[in-house]
């Protein structure tokens, strides 16, 4: 599928929020790119999640060379943590050729609310 | 017992990460029950999520759920605006960030669970339509007109 211009306005300026948003609190951008993959895309929901991956990589390093010169970073919790992540990656990345797309959306929504909610006290 | 929340915390974000939904988006609030800066843990969340993000990314490339066409109008514009972001929340009060946080997450929650109620809507429908021998199962379509 080619992109109309309109259609590749649409990318850089939402995208161009995602990285904003992934700079400013350290995550997060990803949402948009999915929904930005699906919709404007029309990748279906399983290549727009892997294919977001691939979009967050750069842009996250970038954003983790700032906090790192800015001096923001603690390496001792972060690195205990990225152990956690990396396992979980692993089990996650398999799960993803196996589970309904929309489950595991309604899922992540419950969840992101909650943790919102609880951000907020 | 820290370290075993650390180890945790970012077990249970990295199955979301690996999905590829954003691990982040959950790690972030989860981090927030311990004692730490927002700025220590968004600066964790961002380091934890580069490995993963490649070891995700191999699994992904290898199931061929990686489509690489168009991406350059999404990458270009999001690095930039991302070092734009991150100097901007350098500068900024970390009770702000935690704030701005929690509100993008009830946001991004409630919109994605709208999303996800119309999709189920949808299929639901799709699949009233059919012959009635065919009822019960709805196949989701694979992609075949996205390969470059």
């Amino acid at each position: 599928m080619n992109l109309t211009a309109k259609n590749k306005w649409i990318l850089v300026i939402f995208s161009a929020l995602a990285g904003f948003i992934n700079g400013f609190l350290g995550g997060g951008g990803g949402v948009l790119i999915v929904a930005l993959l699906l919709a404007v895309v029309k990748l279906h929901q399983k290549h727009s999640q892997a294919t977001a991956l691939l979009i967050i990589l750069p842009l996250t390093v970038v954003s983790a060379a700032v906090y790192l010169i800015k001096g923001n970073v603690d390496w001792t919790p972060t690195l205990w943590a990225t152990l956690g992540v990396v396992v979980g990656g692993i089990v996650g990345a398999l799960l993803l050729s196996k589970i309904k797309g929309n489950v595991a959306k309604i899922i992540f929504a419950l969840v992101l609310i909650a943790g919102g909610i609880k951000m907020l006290f | 017992m820290t370290v075993f929340l650390l180890i945790l915390f970012g077990f249970l974000a990295g199955i979301v990460g690996g999905m590829g939904m954003g691990g982040g988006t959950v790690l972030v609030p989860l981090l927030s029950f311990l004692d730490m800066s927002q700025k220590t843990i968004q600066a964790i969340n961002l380091i934890s999520f580069l490995p993963m993000c490649c070891v995700a990314l191999v699994f992904h490339a290898k199931n061929k759920l990686v489509q690489t066409k168009h991406v350059w109008w999404l990458i270009v514009p999001a690095i930039v605006f991302a070092v734009v972001g991150a100097l901007i929340a350098d500068r900024a009060d970390n009770k702000v960030l935690r704030l701005c946080f929690a509100i993008f997450l009830i946001a991004v929650g409630i919109w994605q669970l709208i999303v996800a109620i119309k999709f189920i809507v949808k299929q639901k429908k799709s699949v009233n339509q059919c012959n009635p021998a065919d009822t019960g199962v709805f196949v989701e379509e694979e992609s075949t007109d996205t390969e470059q």
